[in-house]
């Protein structure tokens, strides 16, 4: 049972007992007269003569402070709680001397048949560790007995009645305690300087002022815990020689203010404050200042003006407030938290608290967890403690699939770590290394769709709000900084607004007075270091990879789309019933409606507002599915070009998937003769071949393909790269440009003995045989190892295979981190395919040559590797081996080897993970005339992402068949065509939450291959259309009511 | 009040924590609202009129009401800590006022801990 942390026994002297007693000395325990248990068994034990075999030892929180004071037997193990001093001489008698163990004193697990898990156990509270907070929750604020219940005064009272005023001091500086409010400076050293001053009145202030967005540390222990700070500071006021303090607390901290008001009155009322305390001749008293709420209050000496009724404004220091404080005055200033420290160091000693923390920064720190995170709310950890523990362990990882990317640390005048660096441990020095600040502890946790030049413009524009303006850099600078970051935001940045930003950064870092000022600049500088890639992309690509900056982004849907489909048109059209126009506006964009409305990954529905804003994102793709469920593609004619030329140019496409057929189409509606060469029998390419039949029927592929097939095209099947044709052969045959299209064909091999015996198969030829040949693979028990698509496609696959028992997915990471379609994953396991997570292979055994089961390994998470992600750790011992008949090994797919070697032989330069080398933006491979794209470029990827790549190849062959520049500059897309949103009444508005996606019945489901998900009813697309915020009306509404201006005074004249 | 001798410490910490510990106090059971400013601000007012209601419908007397700061999980507030006298407290978390009704009935009074809305039972660790 002990949970807790046990600290080394003393070494008295190196001999050994028989018997160990550990007995717990934590607040809770002591509280509850655990020393007087120790000294009870001491002396009983030296009565019956055991001491030189029995040994009892002193020990930290045992975390079961509610059955305190506990004693640990050891080795027996045994757990004796609620010990009163007269339950030790029958303890001693009966378990140390007649070795008959106490049943009626021992611990029973009282919730042993509960499954509710112990705070010990729960994630958010198990890595915390209270010194500040340790009242939280637990004592009435209001009720100053329930403090001293605790513990309370008790601090006060050994100082004045034990130690000298010099020894206070002495105590607190080799506590190693240093100040809470972010510059993390000595707190002994500074109440030395003080103590030191020879002046008779001195003060003590408080620093409540708490003002950074997303903190509230200081809030909260006022809140909680208001006697704690009034006592260290009465603590501080002994040491230093000051009579009076004060303690600064922003107005719009009502609750706390209210809380510290009455607990003054009752320390008052106590004798605790005021003349003569506990008849020490100590006289200290405490009033409490209102601030007005301005952020350069948390500056010490604008705060002291403000004390003093004056313009808070900084002054330069020297002097310091040390020196020359309050009305003139020796002042000493320590914030919130630092103050309620104090009482702690002085009741355990200030070797306790030294042994807690880093070798430069000691005891804990509270940090206000926010952000996009499961767990926020307010933490207190040991310094040391990794950002990633706090991050993941206790704040639970991101609230989305969305990955996190970074945190914020130290308010406005912090940093932004990357979640790279989370394994820093965190002290004062460690997150300055990183470029962030301490700060007081405010911790913002950012994820994928989160802009960091937005958040960077955010706090300027926060600290331009806050400057005091005393200092021309920082207030001009910070204005100008936040017009550069606000230029940037809105795509309208230079590459020289941003080398002049990084100047100005550093002349407002190293002109300003104040800490305002010099750490104006972090939020830009900490960004540019981490995240300069984020602002390139937004000046020259015009793009905002977050999704965030509205200007650059226009529509998330429509601008996070491969093929830039305007979503929010199709879903505006469907809300009205206009479906044939729907069809309309997604055909334009896409070839492969029906197909994408299938099997796409629907980037669009990543950054959906409805998705940010309530969790779950429009249902774009089952809009589209029922659109194209809806209406004859007949209804679109796509505008081709009608002069083809007999002699004119014809162009070879090597590959006839997404991405060969794609490009097909729109060089044929330009007017120019395609052929299309393809290996297999039939057209279709990874689309044939790897996704199976329930997700994209048949009839469905075969109908989508021929309907773009013209007369401009000619398809040639049978016709591999390098067995029938090369790339030479195709441009002496007269050909003027190429495109390769080949895919990506071969998966990955795990690396482990005996992968080669039978029954064993990479997901790729599994899926393949099945999907184009019929065969049926797979028997008996299942396994798949992998956690993508392509493993949910097998697994589902082998499901619906006759000799098939079971199906089995392997993954090595956690549920969570499954790149697989979190609806693929959801409808697998209703099918009732088992998931084991966190498991490794690490030997495939086999009989005869066959596969008899695999043997794997449990990964537990470690630390956080440069993905972001926890790295999955293999944990030695826990090896187990599972039987298996069949194991499918679906890791990342590699392109096909063979098609890049023989590419490569055609002198086409080929990169390091075997794909073709070409340029992302004009896919220009290293010979003139010859183009690649889809997965033969990018390795293993979406659909439509191929088809991206099909349509850029299109319009790159046409500009390069025209002699015209390749590249076309970066430009935003907005959307444009304003479609009049539907009248809805109230009950319509306050729509239901996101659709639940159709889909056959499961035992159905398993019988066959019939396709799994159905189309939505009518009703169902309508209502689900309407929950669209419409991001669109933005730009689309006001382009109307312009225009309807120029209409009118057209008109008019 | 009289002013506070060093020895009134131990004195009031006994008699207070008798109470508060629920050894051989009056109550048989203690709620805690945890009343922090995010306490509030997620409705635990509401949950302390419907439990005061409550209270006072079925006539109990042996109950300790009382507040408390917030108890750090600030996304699962409101929050309500009930600790039965002999047992470990248990926090309960994402309140409503049914569920504190609810939570009233079946632990306070019949002593069955509401499992689907208990985070966890016991208390935190201090240093």
């Amino acid at each position: 049972m002990a949970t807790g942390k046990t600290q080394a026994p003393k070494k008295t002297k190196s001999k050994a007992f028989r018997t160990h007693l550990l007995i717990c000395a934590g607040t809770g325990c002591v509280s509850n007269h655990a020393f007087d248990v120790r000294d009870a068994l001491e002396k009983e034990i030296k009565k019956c003569n055991l001491d030189h075999e029995i040994q009892v030892i002193t020990t930290g929180c045992h975390g079961f402070c509610e059955r305190g004071p506990i004693v640990h037997v050891q080795p027996d193990d045994i757990f004796y709680q609620s010990l009163s001093v007269d339950d030790i001489p029958h303890i001693v008698e009966e378990h140390f001397l007649k070795r008959r163990p106490v049943q009626r004193l021992m611990y029973k697990p009282p919730e042993a048949e509960s499954v509710i898990p112990k705070m010990s156990d729960i994630d958010f509270y198990k890595h915390q560790r209270l010194i500040v907070l340790k009242n939280r929750g637990l004592i009435d604020p209001e009720n100053i007995d329930e403090y001293i219940a605790y513990d309370g005064y008790t601090a006060l009272a050994k100082a004045l009645t034990r130690m000298k005023p010099e020894e206070v001091v002495d105590e607190v500086k080799k506590s190693g305690l240093r100040g809470r409010g972010g510059a993390g400076f000595p707190t002994g050293v500074k109440w030395e300087l003080c103590r030191n001053q020879k002046e008779d009145v001195k003060y003590i202030v408080c620093n409540a002022d708490e003002g950074d967005p997303g903190a509230f540390m200081d809030r909260s222990i006022l809140e909680s815990d208001p006697h704690s700070v009034l006592e260290g500071m009465a603590i501080g006021g002994y040491a230093i020689g000051a009579n009076e303090g004060f303690i600064y607390v922003r107005h719009e901290y009502p609750l706390a203010l209210k809380l510290i008001n009455r607990a003054i009155t009752q320390a008052r009322a106590y004798g605790l404050l005021g003349n003569n305390i506990f008849e020490k001749g100590f006289k200290f008293n405490v009033h409490v200042i209102q601030g007005g709420g301005a952020f350069v209050c948390g500056e010490e000496s604008a705060l002291l003006r403000s004390i003093m009724g004056r313009r808070p404004e900084p002054v330069q220091r020297p002097p310091f407030p040390v020196k020359k404080g309050l009305w003139g005055k020796p002042t000493n200033i320590n914030n919130v938290e630092t103050w309620a420290n104090v009482a702690p160091i002085i009741s355990n000693g200030s070797q306790w608290f030294a042994n807690i923390g880093t070798p430069t920064s000691k005891g804990t720190k509270i940090f206000s967890l926010v952000g996009k995170i499961k767990n926020t709310g307010l933490v207190e950890v040991p310094m040391g403690t990794t950002l990633g523990q706090i991050i993941y362990d206790i704040g639970g990882g991101s609230t989305t699939k969305s990955k996190i990317k970074a945190v914020q640390t130290g308010g406005p005048s912090g940093g932004c770590i990357p979640a790279k660096d989370f394994g820093i441990p965190i002290d004062y020095e460690s997150l300055s290394e990183a470029g962030s600040i301490m700060g007081s502890g405010g911790m913002i946790v950012m994820d994928q769709n989160t802009c960091m030049v937005d958040v960077a413009r955010y706090f300027m524009n926060f600290l331009k709000d806050e400057s005091c303006g005393k200092c021309f850099t920082c207030r001009k600078g910070t204005q100008r900084m936040y017009e550069i970051l606000d230029d940037i935001c809105r795509g309208e940045g230079t590459l020289e607004e941003l080398e002049l930003l990084e100047e100005l950064a550093h002349v407002v870092l190293d002109s300003t007075m104040c800490g305002l000022g010099q750490t104006a600049s972090n939020p830009v500088l900490s960004t540019l270091r981490h995240f300069r890639e984020e602002y390139i992309e937004h000046i020259v690509n015009k793009r905002c990879p977050a999704g965030i900056c509205k200007e650059l982004v226009g529509a998330p849907c429509q601008s996070n789309c491969p093929l830039g489909t305007e979503a929010w048109r199709y879903v505006a059209h469907i809300a009205r019933g206009e479906y044939e126009d729907a069809y309309i506006a997604i055909r334009e964009a896409n070839p492969f409606p029906s197909i994408c409305a299938r099997v796409c990954n629907h980037p669009c529905e990543e950054n959906c507002k409805a998705r940010i804003i309530e969790g779950e994102p429009i249902a774009i793709r089952a809009l589209k599915r029922f659109v194209c469920d809806h209406v004859d593609p007949g209804i679109y004619k796509p505008e081709r070009m009608l002069s083809v030329d007999e002699n004119g140019a014809r162009i070879a496409v090597v590959g006839s998937g997404p991405a060969g057929l794609t490009t097909a189409h729109f060089l044929s509606l330009r007017g120019y003769r395609v052929t299309v060469f393809e290996s297999e029998d039939r057209p279709g390419g990874m689309m044939l071949s790897a996704i199976p039949s329930y997700r994209l029927p048949r009839e469905t592929l075969e109908k989508e393909i021929a309907s773009l097939i013209d007369d401009n095209i000619t398809l040639r099947c049978n016709a591999s790269l390098g067995v029938d044709f090369t790339i030479q052969s195709l441009f002496k045959e007269g050909y003027s440009a190429v495109f390769l299209a080949l895919g990506a064909h071969k998966s990955r091999r795990l690396g482990i003995p005996n992968e080669d015996v039978e029954g064993v198969y990479p997901s790729i030829q599994f899926l393949r045989s099945f999907n184009l040949e019929a065969k049926q693979s797979a028997a008996g028990h299942v396994g798949v190892i992998g956690g993508g698509n392509s493993a949910l496609d097998a697994a589902r696959v082998a499901l619906r295979q006759r000799q098939v028992k079971s199906v089995t997915i392997f993954y090595r990471r956690s549920r969570e981190e499954m790149p697989a379609f979190e609806e693929e994953i959801e409808a697998a396991i209703q099918e009732g395919i088992k998931l084991e997570i966190l498991v490794s292979p690490i030997e495939i055994l086999s009989e005869d040559g066959r596969i008899t089961g695999v043997r794997f390994i449990r990964n537990e998470l470690g630390e956080v590797d440069s993905s972001g992600r926890r790295r999955p750790v293999p944990v030695k011992g826990t090896e187990f081996t599972v039987p298996l008949d069949t194991l499918v090994v679906a890791i990342s797919e590699g392109s096909d080897i063979d098609c890049v070697a023989v590419a490569s032989a055609m002198r086409i330069e080929t990169t390091a993970w075997d794909t073709i080398k070409a340029d992302f933006d004009t896919l220009c491979t290293n010979q003139p005339g010859v183009f690649a794209g889809g997965d033969v470029i990018r390795g293993p990827n979406t659909v439509v992402e191929a088809i991206a790549d099909g349509k850029k190849a299109a319009v790159m062959i046409d500009r390069y068949l025209r002699k015209e520049e390749l590249k076309k500059p970066a430009e935003v897309v907005l959307p444009e065509i304003y479609v009049e949103p539907p009248a809805r009444d109230e009950e319509e508005i306050l729509q239901p939450k996101r659709v639940a996606l159709p889909r056959a019945p499961v035992e159905w489901r398993k019988r066959g291959f019939a396709e799994v998900e159905m189309s939505l009813t009518e009703e169902e697309a309508k209502c689900e259309a309407g929950r669209c915020y419409r991001c669109d009306l933005e730009f689309t509404r006001r382009k109307k009511e312009v225009e309807s201006v120029i209409q009118e005074k057209v008109e008019t004249r | 009040m009289a002013k506070l001798k060093v020895e009134d410490l131990a004195r009031i910490k006994e008699k207070t924590r008798r109470m508060t510990v629920l050894r051989d106090g009056a109550g048989k059971a203690k709620i805690t609202v945890h009343m922090g400013t995010c306490g509030i601000a997620s409705g635990a007012r509401e949950i302390m009129s419907a439990l005061l209601k409550e209270m006072k419908d079925k006539d109990v007397k042996d109950v300790i009401v009382t507040t408390s700061g917030c108890a750090g999980l600030c996304s699962r507030e409101p929050m309500v800590t009930v600790e039965l006298k002999g047992s470990a407290p248990v926090k309960y978390v994402d309140l409503t006022p049914e569920k504190i009704r609810e939570i009233f009935q079946k632990h306070v009074l019949q002593g069955e801990i509401v499992k689907a809305y208990a985070l966890a039972v016991g208390s935190e660790r201090m240093f």
